[in-house]
């Protein structure tokens, strides 16, 4: 098959995918609803002015990196929802091959997983007027991270029989992600031995990338973005093993 | 083309369950073809091979003259396929389905849109086009998923259990369909586990059991399989329980096979005129008061119950072997 069919075929999946998370405003909402929930109550807690402004810039991009997490993997659960319901059947009876309904539904993961961060980084910064150096990086960064984090998540859909297995998995990862990813807490203040399970999660080089956007401090942001790429190539290059074995049993 | 899908010693084990078992059959070009067997014979895992969805473990298909297992895709292009469960995108509209399908099938935009408003048109479907799928009834349902298994035109329509859990209209309608499509020169692949479908709808039938093909031929020639064998149906007075009767009834000699049937038992004998009046003589030994007896044509069960020993509508396995294999057919293990 040419190449600019399997990708066309990959984008009409990813396309299909996301119309049906939109199409549904209140799924949307839901989704968000947590991320921001999330910002307000800590900025309540610990204050957004004065000194306390270095919280508050602490705390944005930390949530901006969950919620791509929160996103991607959301997303990414559709191919457990589309075994269960056997959509997933129409479009494996369908002339698409096997990679590019992997590409597809890896595409619709990271976009959900960028757009839903970017809602976060626009509410934040216009709220609490945060600012980061460079808004290319920014995105960059958002990008990596979505991709790691769909990378979970089809490997978590791969693994898991039916959706509630799925939510079970996925809510063993992302918790302990959220509280250990340095989202609200300084990865530095956490005692041993979490530092180092910290390190081994991609939403700590996420949210350390974007902090250190916002103090221009490009080596960090160099080496946390070379990590979130290895991360993508890794969890994705695993996941599709995962998933090409099932489609091809 | 002669023969739309040859089917070669196509076997698929699921772990050490053997679900499909060296099946062989050809489909011919523009034949309606059956495969009829009870739940959880293999005919869904069969029909799945065949469609590239399953690798098989052992054997050959062969469809418009591609063989499945090397180009999965050129076959996948020629066929349609309707599921035995309605499968569409419930959280999208109708034409947005069918849209997609079209997109995945490589359509163009005006040929989508023409095609698309063509099927909706055929299937009754235009003024709810634009609703979600997940508001559809039964029957809008099932009709949704034949339209979008026509959107490629395809030159083979595989139908997995087209009217299970229809009502009665619906059923009809459904088909009608079947056989309009195949009088448009559709070669039609269908499985079912109701006879009188197959006996109304197919050319030919495979019967299909535990895995196996165990006939292979038109329905009257299928029924003429029961060797000699004629049936007979008798109603018992007061015989509530006709199930009380049955084991009486094998006994009797010349008697080869016995089963109730909507309310009667239908027996199955070689020779009518010397079992009548045993049977008869045998019901009143016990009591019994023969309401009604009648002699009746064999059928495609009788012919089923004489090639296998049971009948189609009894589960043909435990309960837990029937999930099992489900599950494993699902993928969802």
């Amino acid at each position: 098959m040419k190449p600019l069919t399997s990708l066309m075929h990959s984008v009409w999946i990813a396309e299909n995918d996301l119309r049906q998370s939109f199409k549904s405003v209140r799924h949307v909402v839901w989704s968000l609803l947590f991320p921001i929930f999330m910002m307000f109550t800590f900025s309540f807690r610990y204050g957004t002015t004065g000194p306390d402004k270095d919280f508050i810039n602490f705390l944005i991009p930390g949530i901006v990196g969950m919620t791509a997490m929160f996103g991607s993997i959301n997303e990414t659960m559709s191919i457990v929802w589309d075994k269960s319901l056997g959509v997933f059947d129409r479009i494996l009876a369908a002339p698409v091959s096997s990679t590019s309904i992997i590409v597809g539904k890896t595409m619709a993961g990271a976009v959900m997983g960028v757009i839903s961060a970017l809602v976060l980084l626009i509410i934040g910064s216009m709220l609490f007027s945060v600012t980061f150096a460079n808004i290319s990086i920014v995105l960059l960064i958002i990008l990596l991270a979505s991709f790691s984090f769909t990378g979970i998540g089809t490997i978590i859909s791969g693994l898991a029989s039916e959706p509630r297995e799925a939510m079970m998995l996925s809510n063993l990862l992302r918790f302990p992600m959220m509280f250990l990813g340095g989202v609200f807490f300084p990865v530095e203040s956490m005692p041993m031995p979490l530092p180092y399970v910290s390190r081994a999660l991609p939403l700590t080089y996420a949210t350390e990338a974007l902090r250190a956007i916002q103090t221009a401090n490009t080596s960090i942001v160099f080496i946390d973005a070379l990590v979130l790429l290895v991360y993508t190539v890794g969890t994705i290059l695993l996941g599709s093993q995962i998933l090409m074995r099932i489609m091809t049993r | 083309m002669d023969n739309a899908i040859k089917v070669k010693e196509l076997t698929k084990f699921y772990g050490s369950l053997l679900a499909v078992d060296h099946v062989s059959f050809e489909v011919r070009g523009k034949e309606i073809f059956g495969l009829l067997g009870p739940n959880g014979a293999g005919k869904t895992t069969t029909i799945r091979m065949i469609c590239g969805m399953l690798r098989p473990t052992g054997g050959t298909a062969v469809i418009a003259g591609f063989d499945v297992s090397q180009k999965p895709l050129e076959v996948k292009r020629r066929i349609g396929l309707v599921p035995d469960v309605s499968n569409l995108f419930g959280e999208l509209s109708a034409r947005v389905n069918l849209e997609f399908m079209g997109k995945l099938y490589g359509l163009d935009k005006k040929t989508r849109r023409e095609r698309i408003d063509q099927v909706l048109e055929l299937f009754q479907l235009k003024e709810r086009q634009n609703d979600l799928v997940k508001y559809y009834s039964k029957g809008m349902h099932r009709r949704l998923t034949i339209a979008a298994a026509l959107i490629h035109r395809p030159e083979i329509l595989v139908m997995d259990e087209p009217t299970s859990g229809l009502d009665a209209q619906t059923a009809r309608l459904v088909r009608e369909i079947i056989i309009n499509l195949n009088k448009e020169g559709r070669t039609i692949l269908l499985t079912t586990h109701q006879i009188d479908e197959a006996d109304r709808l197919a050319q030919r039938v495979g019967i299909i059991d535990r895995g196996s093909l165990i006939a292979l031929n038109t329905p009257e020639k299928i029924k003429n399989r029961t060797e000699g064998m004629r049936a007979l149906e008798i109603k018992i007075l007061n015989g509530v329980d006709q199930q009380r009767w049955i084991p009486i009834i094998k006994e009797a000699e010349g008697v080869d096979k016995a089963f109730p049937a909507e309310g009667k038992i239908r027996i199955l004998s070689k020779d009518l005129s010397q079992i009548i009046p045993t049977v008869v003589n045998l019901v009143d030994k016990h009591g019994g008061k023969i309401e009604n007896i009648s002699v009746a044509q064999p059928t495609l069960e009788d012919a089923f119950i004489h090639l296998t020993g049971k009948s189609i509508r009894e589960e043909p396995m435990s309960k837990e072997g029937d999930v099992r294999r489900r599950l494993a057919r699902s993928g969802l293990r």
